[in-house]
């Protein structure tokens, strides 16, 4: 595509002023920037978060890791879901806590209802006790899902 | 003391023949001869009328005395035995009695009560038990070094400057040392040799010290254990609030996979016996940090047909006066709720003991909700009395549960004789600990409460008796009976729960030892090849039994 603008901007060169041709430039459309995002695995989402500033702004749109998340389950989780998990914190929180420890842990792994119902699980109890556990615990982070993985700065 | 008249009574107490009524004769005679006492020999008035001589300068010392004596003689092994086989002084001249029945107690040759040597050529059992000494050998006491206990026969500790040092050994032969040693101890108080308990248990001591990891950690807490029964009667762990107990048991649902497996199994079994229901009301027989429910109400959030309206009912200790925890924890989950969008209800019943609860407290409503209850590791706690198990399982049936959840510990610890029980318990701890040692590999926080959590247990199992022995676990097979017994009938659990708690264990860090095992019907969470814990669902028998 770049070649062909190169070729139109040559040819609009040879006449005298150049029309201004918008370039199309996937930065201007966030939504299929998105689209295109949706369909990356794991650590290719993290690599285009880190390309620019605004593509880790758009990065972190959910509905890219909900994708990421329930890419493998069918059948498709229902609506009510999705404002759940927003409630708690988000998917892609729900990625980074839950899913990719997993998905690490046993790479081969067919996602079922099960297994989804249990990442799901863990998410809240993580999400209950970040909230409302423990003064007695002291400063620690809530720390139930430790033994999944080493910790992980999600911000 | 020695008053001019007084001939028929010795001034140095001899053994006189031990009867009864030999006591009484001279009881009166003393009596009699103390209404003819005069005060210049500043004897207790009030104590003379009764028979007995004590001077009034000295009365502070032979109370003193006393309260030693009565403290060793209520131990029953030692107190039932003396009175027995021991002659009996005369009792009037208190002052001496007590003096001579507390040097006959302790031994002879110390007069510092020195509890680390024992005479062995004394025929009566002997106990040195000192209030305030601690009962458990820290390690700059004297030991003798390990290599010269033997098992079989105690010696006679006769050299007082005995060495300080703990030998190394090979920790392979230290720990099959540990475990003799541990179970010989048992044993000698299984024979009532308290002597010999006494000697092992600091064996026992040095020994766990030298040992690394879980096998010494197992046997210290045994061994504490053991002592507190040799040492003492009471039961200290009871001081402990509810509150530590609720943070050491946080702690041991973070860094190990019992007490998830446990909530994500009973949850799962909830969730298949309310899939039609449109209110909900759980039951919890302990609320702890109500950490079972935000997972059940996010999955009834997410059923298809959308959430049921939620009511809980969770039951706690008594609270303190200012702290109202129960309350609080139902507003936490409230706000865990609304931000799932599940209607919740909370109502918080503190209860002293499970079987103190009636059915009228739960206000259920039978014609609009489904009720469950709800036991994970409560329902061996009630064993503690007669009758209070039979009593708590018929409010449950009063209240026509849709299902009942039950966790228990899959072990025996509640045998009558103590010897079977302290085997049990060892197994069934070293197994624990064991699984403990191995999910992380450096010792965190919660590994270290997580140890304190179920040292606590052991101590309880092992030292404590009657009603203040709480810990009586009992096997999945004998729950059985005793809920077919009441008028439940198993339901079995499903294959979801199965796979939940198999994948649950497969990312848990150090997970290749963990076993899931379906029992009939009931999950079974193992270390290797000991099942530890055990989940089971009941629900009403069908038809009416007799």
């Amino acid at each position: 595509m770049s070649e062909k603008r190169i070729r139109m901007v040559e040819k609009s060169n040879k006449r005298q002023r150049v029309k201004l041709v918008h370039k199309f430039s996937i930065n201007d459309h966030h939504d299929v920037l998105v689209e295109i995002l949706r369909r990356l695995d794991g650590p290719s989402l993290c690599s285009a978060a880190c390309v620019c500033r605004l593509w880790s702004a758009v990065a972190r749109n959910d509905s890219i890791w909900e994708e990421l998340c329930f890419r493998q389950v069918s059948p498709r989780p229902s609506l009510p879901l999705r404002s759940i998990v927003s409630a708690l914190g988000g998917y892609r929180r729900l990625y980074f806590l839950c899913i990719r420890p997993v998905l690490a842990r046993l790479p081969k792994i067919i996602w079922s209802r099960e297994q989804l119902q249990l990442s799901l699980s863990l998410y809240c109890v993580h999400y209950y006790e970040r909230l409302h556990v423990g003064a007695w615990l002291g400063d620690a982070p809530p720390s139930s899902l430790m033994f999944l993985r080493e910790p992980v700065n999600v911000v | 003391m020695k008053r001019g008249h007084e001939e028929t009574w010795d001034p140095t107490p001899h053994p006189q023949p031990p009867s009864g009524s030999c006591e009484g004769s001279s009881m009166t005679d003393n009596i009699i001869n103390g209404k003819m006492a005069d005060d210049n020999n500043n004897m207790d008035e009030l104590l003379e009328v009764l028979g007995y001589k004590v001077r009034s300068s000295e009365m502070a010392e032979v109370a003193q005395k006393l309260e030693q004596l009565e403290m060793v003689l209520s131990n029953d092994d030692v107190g039932s035995t003396l009175l027995n086989d021991t002659v009996h002084y005369n009792p009037s001249d208190l002052s001496n009695w007590v003096e001579t029945m507390l040097s006959e107690l302790n031994n002879p040759e110390s007069s510092d009560l020195d509890p680390t040597r024992i005479c062995s050529d004394r025929s009566e059992y002997g106990l040195s038990a000192i209030p305030g000494l601690s009962a458990f050998p820290s390690g700059e006491e004297e030991e003798a070094s390990s290599k010269r206990i033997r098992l079989e026969s105690v010696g006679s500790w006769t050299d007082p400057a005995l060495t300080r040092s703990v030998l190394v050994v090979d920790s392979q032969e230290t720990g099959v040392r540990l475990v003799h040693a541990l179970v010989a101890c048992a044993e000698a108080i299984q024979e009532r040799d308290l002597i010999l308990a006494d000697a092992l248990v600091k064996s026992v001591g040095t020994l766990a010290a030298s040992q690394a990891g879980a096998m010494g950690k197992v046997a210290t807490y045994f061994a504490q254990g053991l002592a507190r029964r040799i040492y003492t009667n009471d039961v200290v762990s009871s001081t402990v609030g509810p509150s530590l107990e609720e943070a050491l048991q946080m702690h041991f649902y973070e860094s190990c996979p019992y007490l998830k497996f446990a909530h994500f199994t009973a949850n799962q079994a909830i969730l298949e016996a309310v899939t039609t229901a449109r209110r909900v009301h759980v039951i919890d027989l302990g609320l702890n940090q109500g950490m079972q429910w935000p997972a059940l109400m996010q999955a009834l959030a997410v059923r298809p047909g959308g959430p049921p309206s939620f009511r809980l009912t969770g039951i706690g200790p008594p609270q303190r006066e200012s702290s109202d925890s129960l309350q609080q924890l139902g507003w936490k989950l409230a706000q865990f709720a609304q931000a799932v969008g599940v209607e919740f209800e909370f109502k918080g019943l503190a209860a002293e003991s499970l079987s103190d609860l009636e059915p009228e407290m739960f206000e259920t409503r039978p014609e609009s909700e489904t009720l469950v209850v709800n036991s994970v590791f409560e329902l061996h706690r009630v064993l503690n009395r007669t009758g209070s198990i039979e009593k708590l399982l018929t409010t449950v049936k009063a209240v026509k549960p849709s299902i009942i959840t039950m966790v228990e510990q899959e072990a025996n610890h509640n045998g009558v004789v103590f010897l079977d029980r302290f085997n049990e318990a060892l197994h069934y701890y070293s197994s624990l600990f064991d699984s403990l040692e191995d999910s992380y590999s450096l010792p965190s926080q919660d590994r270290v409460m997580s140890e304190v959590y179920l040292g606590r247990q052991i101590v309880n199992v092992v030292s404590a008796e009657g009603t203040d022995r709480v810990e009586r676990h009992e096997t999945l097979a004998q729950w059985k009976v005793r809920m077919g017994s009441v008028g439940f009938d198993p339901v079995p659990l499903g294959s979801s729960a199965f796979k939940q708690a198999s994948m649950l264990l497969s990312v848990f860090a150090g997970g290749d030892g963990y076993r899931v095992e379906e029992n009939d019907g009931c999950l079974m969470l193992g270390w290797q090849t000991r099942p530890l814990i055990a989940t089971s669902a009941w629900k009403l028998a069908e038809s009416p039994r007799e």
